[in-house]
Order: C-alpha cells, then sequence, then structure tokens
C-alpha cells in the first residue's frame, strides 16, 4: 500500500474526469489515496473527489490560485508535498497537468514520467507504461531512488470509476506562502469554438462532399454535442466550401488520433487515411460498400448518412440520459 | 569610291561595333553565371537536330499558321541578307554587283529576292492580323513585337520601292526577274524622269541599309535577339526526351550553397534560354498552372529571369556576384514557383527548346535547402519520407499487405526472379491504388511471368523529395534503395506508378543503379504483343485514355497504354481535346499531389471538364496520382454514378482469364 497525492484538475467549477481516473486507479488498488485541489471558493467542489475514492483531501484556499498558473501551483504543490512526503504523486497528462508536475518534480529533485497509459502498483512502488516514437514502441518504467516518484497519466486511459456519493473523507486546510509571484493571470479568453479543436477532442466526426452543403454538416453537429466531439471535413468537403480548412482532416490538413472516429460519407482517399488512420476505434459510414474507408475501418455502416446519423443521435442522446 | 563609300563605312562600322560590344556584354553575362552545364556530347545528333529544327523549322511548325509564317520571314530574311550584303559592297565599292555570276544565275537570285520579300511581307502582314486583330493571350501586349514589325515591314516595301525605281531607272532589264517590283514599277514609273527614279532608287537603297544596321544595334536588346541565340540553343539542347535532374554532390564540402539563389546560381545555358526566347507563348498556352490562373506563366518566368539578369547587368561584369538580387522578387515570387506541376508541356512546346522545369527546381532546391521556405503542407511529408520511407504516414512493415492471399513472393524469400515488380507507395498504401496492383499481379500470374517483391525493403523512390527541392532526401532514399536492389542483383524492374518508372529509369544511373526499367503499360504491350496474354471476355464501353506526364512527355510513352485498351474487345478509345503531348496534366506533379491548390481553378477539374466532354463512361489512366486527381475530379462535378475511374491494369485483368 502506497501514500499517493494526487493533484485534481478542475475548470468553471467543475472537476475533470481525468482527476476521477486517477483516483479510481489508485483506490482501487487499495492505496491510501490523498487528493490535492487548489484554487478560491472550492470548498463544495472538494467533497466531490470523496465520491470517486479520495480518503484525504487536502483544501488549499489561496486567492492567488483562483485562475491556473504555473508558478503559483507548482509553487503550492511542491510545499504541500514537501511536508506530507508521499510515496506517489499523479497528475493528468492535460495541458496544464503536464506544465505544472515536471516543474513540481524540479523543485523536488525528484523523476517523473510522462504521458502514461497503465498503471501498476507494488507495496509503495509503481511501475509505469509509456508509449515512445509515437506509439510505435511501448515502455515500462520503474523508478529509481528515494523521494516521491511522479507521473502524468494520459486522459481516457484508466476508466473513470462509478461514484459513490455515500462516501466522504477527512478534509485538510493547507496554507501555502506563495510569496512575490512573477506572473499573475488577470482573465481567460475563451476560444470562439465551443466545440473542442479535432486535433484534441477524444470524438471526431467526420463528414465528405456527400453532405452536399455546409448546412447539412448540422446532423454531424448535433451527434457532435451529444458526444462532446469535433467535427472535421475532408479535403473535397473543405474544397466545396463546406467547412473552413482548419476542420480538414488528412496529410495536408490536421492529423488526428481520438478514441473515436467516425467518418461520415468519406470514401477514404489516402490524403484523408493519411490523417486520421490512428485513430483508436474508426466507425465509417458510406453508401458505397465497395470504398477504401471500409479497409481501414473497425466498423462500417453501409447506409445513407442521412438517415445512419440522425439514428446515432438518437440513440446516444438515450443512453446519456439513463 | 564615292560620297557613298565615306558616307556608309563609319556608319556600318559604327553600327556593327556597337551590335559586337552589346552581344560581347551578354556573353560575359552567360560566362559569370556558376552553375555547370556539359552540352556537347553526342556531336553528330546536335548537327542533325539544328539542321531539322533550325534551316527545316520542324518545332516552329508544330504550330501551323504561325509556323508557316515564321518560316517564310526565317528562309526569306536568308535571301534577303544575301541581297543586302550585294547593296552593302556596291556602296563600299561603287557598281560592284553579284552579275559576276553570269546573266542567268543572277535572273534567278533577283527572281528569289523578290520572292523573298514577297513571302517576308506577307509574313509581317500575317502576324499583325494575328497580333492585333486576333489577340492571342499567348503573345499578349510587346513593344519590341511593335518595333520588329514596324522595321521588318519597312525593309520589305523599301526593297520593293528600291528595286521599282531601279527597274524604272537604271536597270529595266531587271523587270524579268522582279515580278513583284515590275507590277509596282507599272504604277511608279511614270511619276519621275529617268534620273529623278535611279536617284530614288538610290534613296530607297539607303532607307533598306539603315534599317538592317538599325537592326544591328537594336537586336542584342530586344528579344528579336532569338535570331541570334536561338540556332546554338538548339545546338546546344538536352538530346534525349528522358532527363533526370542533376544531382548535387554533397561530397564536395567546397559547395557553400544548394540551388539558385540569384540568377547567376544557374547555368550559362540558362541565361542563353532567356537569350532565346521570342515570347511566342506556345509553353503558356499549354500550361496548367497558367490555364488554371495560376501566377506561373512559364512565358513571363523566362522573360522576368532575363530581366533580373539584366537589372544585375553591372554587378555580373563587375565581378560582384555576391551583390546581385535574390531571384525571389515581385516577379518570380514563391506562389510562381511552387505552382508547377512539372508536366513538361513548356519544354515541349517550346520551339526553341528552353527548359524551364529545371530552373524552377534548382530555385525550389534552394528555398527548401537553405531557407527551409516550402508550403507547410510538405513538412509532414518529409518527415513520413524521413521516418517511413514513404510521404504518406504509413508503417514500412505493412508495405506488403496490398498482397495478401495472393501469394506473392518478396526478393528475400526468392530472388530469382525475371523482374522485380515496384510496388511505390501508393501501391502499397492507398486502398483505391492497392486494387490496381492487385490486377496487375494477377495479370502477371497469368502470363506466368516470375516476379518478386521488395516488401518492407522498398522505401520511396524520392521523386516527390526531389521535386520539391529535398535533393538531400532524395539522394539518401534512393542510395538505400538502389543498394537494396543491386543487393539482390536486379535486373529488370516493372512498376506501375510513372513517377517511380522516371525516377529508377532515368534518375538512378547517376547513383549506381542500372536497370532495363518498364513500366506496367509497356510491360503488358509487351506481353499481349507476344501473344502471352489475350482480352477475351469483351468490355463494351467508351474509354478515354488520359496521359500521365511522366509516362508520356517525361518519357514519350504513348502508344503502349492505347494498344492495352484497344486490345480489348468492343472497347471503344476515345480521345479527349488535348492529349498525347498536348495533354493536360492532373494536376499532382512535381510534388503537388502533398500541396494545397489555394489559388484559381482546380486542375484535376479542368482535366475532369475534357474528360468528361468525351462522353466516355470510362476514364482510363496508368498512374496513381492522375486516378486520384480524376477521381476526385469526377467527384466534385457529381459524375461519381456515371463515370469510373480505372487503372489500364484493371480493364486488363478484367477482360482475361
Amino acid at each position: 500500500m502506497a501514500k499517493i497525492f494526487i493533484v485534481a484538475e478542475h475548470r468553471d467549477g467543475r472537476l475533470k474526469k481525468a482527476t476521477f481516473e486517477l483516483l479510481g486507479a489508485s483506490a482501487a488498488a487499495g492505496n491510501e489515496t490523498h487528493a490535492l485541489i487548489l484554487g478560491e471558493g472550492i470548498a463544495e467542489l472538494a467533497k466531490e473527489l470523496a465520491h470517486y475514492g479520495a480518503n484525504k483531501i487536502h483544501v488549499v484556499e489561496n486567492s492567488a490560485l483562483k485562475n491556473y498558473s504555473a508558478e503559483a501551483y507548482s509553487k503550492a504543490v511542491a510545499q504541500v508535498l514537501k511536508a506530507a512526503s508521499p510515496d506517489i504523486v499523479l497528475a493528468s497528462h492535460t495541458p496544464t497537468g503536464r506544465d505544472f508536475l515536471p516543474r513540481v518534480a524540479a523543485k523536488l529533485g525528484v523523476g517523473l514520467a510522462s504521458d502514461c497509459t497503465q498503471l501498476s502498483f507494488d507495496g509503495s512502488k509503481i511501475k509505469v507504461r509509456r508509449p515512445i516514437y509515437a506509439g510505435k514502441v511501448l515502455v515500462d518504467v520503474e523508478f529509481l531512488g528515494s523521494g516521491p516518484v511522479m507521473a502524468t497519466v494520459r486522459p481516457n486511459a484508466l476508466g473513470v470509476p462509478k461514484p459513490d456519493t455515500s462516501k466522504t473523507a477527512e478534509l485538510i486546510q493547507e496554507t501555502v506562502e506563495l510569496g512575490a509571484l512573477k506572473t499573475k493571470v488577470l482573465e481567460i479568453v475563451k476560444g470562439s469554438s465551443a466545440r473542442p479543436d479535432v486535433t484534441e477532442a477524444p470524438v471526431v466526426i467526420s463528414g465528405g462532399r456527400s453532405l452536399k452543403s455546409a448546412e447539412n454538416f448540422k446532423i454531424l453537429e448535433d451527434l457532435a454535442d451529444v458526444l462532446g466531439a469535433a467535427v472535421g471535413a475532408s479535403r473535397a468537403a473543405v474544397d466545396a466550401g463546406f467547412r473552413p480548412h482548419r476542420d480538414q482532416v488528412g496529410q495536408t490538413g490536421k492529423v488526428v488520433s481520438p478514441t473515436l472516429y467516425i467518418a461520415c460519407g468519406i470514401s477514404g482517399a489516402i490524403q484523408h487515411l493519411a490523417g486520421m488512420r490512428s485513430s483508436k476505434v474508426i466507425v465509417a459510414i458510406n453508401t458505397d460498400p465497395e470504398c477504401p474507408i471500409f479497409q481501414a475501418a473497425d466498423y462500417g455502416i453501409v447506409g445513407d448518412l442521412f438517415a445512419v446519423v440522425p439514428l446515432l443521435t438518437q440513440e446516444f442522446k438515450k443512453i446519456k440520459e439513463h | 569610291m564615292t560620297w557613298q563609300t565615306f558616307v556608309f563605312l563609319p556608319i556600318a562600322l559604327g553600327a556593327f561595333g556597337y551590335s559586337f560590344y552589346r552581344f560581347q556584354l551578354l556573353f560575359q553575362m552567360m560566362k559569370a553565371h556558376r552553375g555547370n552545364s556539359n552540352r556537347l556530347d553526342n556531336i553528330p545528333a546536335r548537327i542533325m537536330t539544328t539542321i531539322v529544327n533550325v534551316l527545316g523549322q520542324r518545332a516552329v511548325l508544330e504550330n501551323k499558321g504561325p509556323g508557316i509564317m515564321h518560316t517564310a520571314i526565317f528562309w526569306g530574311f536568308i535571301i534577303i541578307t544575301t541581297g543586302t550584303l550585294e547593296q552593302f559592297v556596291s556602296t563600299i565599292y561603287q557598281g560592284a554587283t553579284f552579275e559576276f555570276m553570269g546573266q542567268s544565275l543572277y535572273s534567278g537570285w533577283l527572281f528569289l529576292q523578290d520572292l523573298a520579300t514577297l513571302a517576308v511581307l506577307l509574313g509581317v502582314f500575317y502576324a499583325s492580323y494575328r497580333r492585333y486583330v486576333v489577340r492571342p493571350v499567348a503573345l499578349g501586349k510587346s513593344k519590341d513585337a511593335n518595333i520588329v514589325l514596324l522595321f521588318t515591314g519597312s525593309l520589305m516595301v523599301a526593297i520593293f520601292l528600291m528595286n521599282s525605281f531601279h527597274i524604272a531607272g537604271t536597270h529595266p532589264w531587271y523587270a524579268n526577274s522582279l515580278f513583284v517590283s515590275q507590277w509596282l514599277a507599272t504604277r511608279l514609273g511614270g511619276l519621275a524622269s529617268e534620273p529623278t527614279n535611279a536617284a530614288l532608287g538610290t534613296f530607297f537603297k539607303w532607307v533598306h541599309m539603315l534599317i538592317v544596321l538599325g537592326f544591328a544595334v537594336y537586336i542584342p536588346r530586344s528579344k528579336h535577339l532569338h535570331l541570334v541565340a536561338a540556332g546554338p540553343n538548339t545546338f546546344l539542347k538536352t538530346l534525349p526526351r528522358e532527363k533526370g535532374m542533376t544531382p548535387i554532390n554533397f561530397e564536395d564540402e567546397s559547395v557553400q550553397q544548394y540551388g539558385a539563389a540569384k540568377v547567376t546560381d544557374l547555368s550559362w545555358k540558362d541565361a542563353l534560354d532567356y537569350y532565346s526566347c521570342t515570347e511566342c507563348g506556345r509553353c503558356q498556352d499549354l500550361c496548367p498552372a497558367f490555364n488554371t490562373q495560376k501566377p506561373l506563366t512559364p512565358k513571363m518566368l523566362i522573360t522576368d529571369l532575363k530581366h533580373n539578369l539584366y537589372a544585375n547587368k553591372d554587378k555580373i561584369l563587375a565581378g560582384k556576384l555576391d551583390e546581385v538580387s535574390h531571384i525571389i522578387d515581385q516577379n518570380v515570387n514563391e506562389d510562381v514557383i511552387w505552382a508547377c506541376t512539372s508536366c513538361r508541356a513548356c519544354e515541349i512546346a517550346c520551339p526553341v527548346f528552353i527548359e524551364h522545369t529545371d530552373k524552377i527546381y534548382d530555385i525550389r532546391r534552394n528555398l527548401v535547402m537553405m531557407e527551409s521556405r516550402f508550403p507547410p503542407e510538405v513538412q509532414p511529408v518529409f518527415k513520413n519520407m524521413e521516418t517511413n520511407g514513404s510521404p504518406w504516414a504509413f508503417s514500412s512493415a505493412d508495405r506488403a499487405k496490398w498482397a495478401e492471399g495472393l501469394s506473392v513472393k518478396t526478393m528475400a524469400e526468392d530472388s530469382n526472379v525475371e523482374v522485380l515488380l515496384w510496388v511505390g507507395c501508393a501501391g502499397s498504401y492507398d486502398e483505391r491504388n492497392k486494387k490496381v496492383l492487385r490486377a496487375f499481379a494477377s495479370i502477371l500470374k497469368k502470363a506466368e511471368v516470375k516476379f518478386s517483391i521488395l516488401g518492407s525493403e522498398e522505401q520511396c523512390t524520392g521523386d516527390p523529395a526531389r521535386r520539391i527541392g529535398n535533393e538531400y532526401l532524395f539522394q539518401t532514399l534512393a542510395k538505400a534503395n538502389i543498394e537494396t536492389m543491386n543487393r539482390y542483383s536486379v535486373k529488370r524492374v516493372v512498376t506501375a506508378c510513372p513517377h517511380c518508372y522516371n525516377t529508377i529509369k532515368n534518375e538512378y544511373k547517376n547513383f549506381g543503379g542500372n536497370y532495363e526499367v518498364y513500366h506496367h503499360s509497356e510491360f503488358m504491350a509487351k506481353l499481349i504483343a507476344e501473344g502471352k496474354l489475350k482480352p477475351t471476355k469483351s468490355l463494351d464501353a467508351t474509354i478515354t485514355f488520359h496521359d500521365s506526364c511522366y509516362l508520356g512527355r517525361w518519357n514519350n510513352i504513348y502508344a503502349d497504354p492505347r494498344k492495352v485498351i484497344t486490345s480489348i474487345p468492343s472497347a471503344r478509345l476515345v480521345e479527349m481535346t488535348q492529349h498525347h503531348d498536348q495533354s493536360l496534366c492532373c494536376g499532382a506533379g512535381g510534388g503537388r499531389m502533398w500541396m494545397e491548390e489555394k489559388i484559381g481553378k482546380r486542375i484535376n477539374v479542368a482535366r475532369t471538364e475534357q474528360a468528361l466532354e468525351t462522353n466516355a463512361e470510362i476514364v482510363a489512366s496508368s498512374c496513381p496520382f492522375c486516378i486520384t486527381m480524376m477521381t476526385d475530379g469526377i467527384t466534385t462535378k457529381e459524375m461519381k454514378d456515371k463515370v469510373k475511374v480505372m487503372d489500364i491494369a484493371e480493364l486488363l485483368d478484367q477482360t482475361t482469364t
């Protein structure tokens, strides 16, 4: 059994799913699971961490931590960890996690493995698996030396545990001395698109020329809204002016590798396949059973996308509601 | 000697002296170019091509109307020049004419003079009609052309007037030979007295001579420099149609710069190319980039490079090559350089054998290897070629997957074969092209040809890298492939990709790769001719064939793919408006396959429209890139349900048993 600290991530008053994954994995292995949450006005949010397996919850309330900044976060986390001296520290391999945790590791002079996809706990030790060479090889990493060892874990790699709302945990208020900070976040300006970028989204739904018009992409957007997906397009669709170039998936556009890629009315020219074939699961919807996309797809639906996509939207909605 | 001698000699010497001085400067500028070009091999063939194309005007006559016009003016001027020579001689040494050749020969010569003058004048009329009335896009506007037409027309009129007054004055017996001048003389003869007529004859002789001298001064600085440059340029042209790009020697550590950053980094032959250009615009007429509103026109590229050279004249002549301005300017900008599909239509069309593509690729080399300036979408192409040996990001372990279930062997398993089947990246990874390779493998089996593939040992030939300008990457891949093929002692290679074909056949020999290379269309035509394969099932369809540039214009193969189609029972071959060496590119060559086409109309759509005009049910091709581009074009035109794009190997496989 190890003493594990998990740094929680939250934004806009909501905890990130990736944090729940870490808590779940740690708790499932029977570890002493500590959650560490930083921010301002986060007392209520902190309690939710218990539902996913946190035994103890360390809360750092500080106005300087209201908005995330690498400098303030790494200082605060380093201070708490120094006092608590855990065996293992985990954070998500998100833009935030990969920003502050390496800084903390450097401050404490300890090792860190990034972008891990699998964790195995053994007593107070941990072994992690991580891909290298763009996923061509997987390596197992063990840590040498003393001190807390650190890892950032790829989101969606471990799975979100079922929450147990009956669970509670001890809340420990921590105070940190941040001193004079060199940077201060004044304002967060959000990007114009509510939908995630195709390169970052876990699910991408792309449409081809067979959508026939820019307006018809609405049916893909509806499905995307249900799945929290990004909407991409083939070169033909972009050339036809249905979508902007930044949505183009393919050799000359964006290269994506989401967990799920749904290709609607895309024939699967090599130019397109080169941009999405490393997606984990590929679903293709096309009327022509001969078209090349079905060679690359894990699941194929031979049918009219105008009939199939709304059905999918409907069914996914039902699943989400339950 | 008369006063005429003393007036004429200084003027003539001054004019010719100045003209010689200007030519000498042009020659110095040409010599100052840093690039090398060795072009003195195979002298007999060079003499032959000069006779055929300069004296015989064959290339010029490819375009009939203007060709006949040019031939008339060209030969007319050669004859008239002998007349001009007589005038010079008789002016310097009073009374000395060519009459010493004998009365009958001289009469014949006079007749020729009159005929030639008429021919040139008619030529000038036609040229003026074309330039000012018809106004083809190719010609554009040209001050030079206006001056030249005015000069030439005036010259001919002066000759006729001179001869007419001679007939009316001192030489009435000329009338027997000079039929046009005689006709004119009967209308002018009564105008003046005999001495006045004689004086007017002398006057127009002077007019004629002074215009000729003016011409001598004017030529070196005008587009009519082609009078002098086009002949040598023809003699020094690249002889065989198949040409590879010149390799860079990366072992030579004294080389400080790759590719051309300045005009002077190109070779002396490139300068001779500009000197030879008459701005006829035939290159532009056929250019797929120009015809789809891209900023590239091969004609303007040549004249812009020429102007760049002239603008840097003083620096070049002073030997200050470091101060010469950059080749990329507002005229020759990066959009111009990246618009080329390397289809080589410009070079095929050029009547004076200018080589446009070499210049573009030398400039690209500099942009890519020295300045890292290229369209951003090319970055992953280079990266994929470096890490995966393919422009597309697919694993080399998957190269042989297309052949699963076909019991195709790799060279590692069996290298004792008749021929190596070079699959290429498209054949290995493109789902559409995998079918073509499966069809071709099936054909080889039917014809009992023993073959193997390289499988995961094959890598991209390097063609895309080379055309985009990354010579280093090309050479890395080329050397690795040659090493692999030589290790298996490969003698014969067949490939379904014209780009691989061209590279292995024409470019690998510079790096120690010498093979007998066949394109699959040649190979299939051969199998059919030898009776090893006979299509027996009929295919009742109208088929149009789209020529791949790297098969056609680069390697002169037009008949073989067509033979494959016409060997199929019931198949009807129809041609598009542009075909054979006049064909329109699909838009994917020269690395354009991996670039976005953001400017103007898409080339593949323009070509697809030509294919659809034929009402053919099948668009056949023999190139994976062409198939991709034509398929995209047909999807764009929403004709997917009516027209199929197929490789000729698929057609043959379907119709043979």
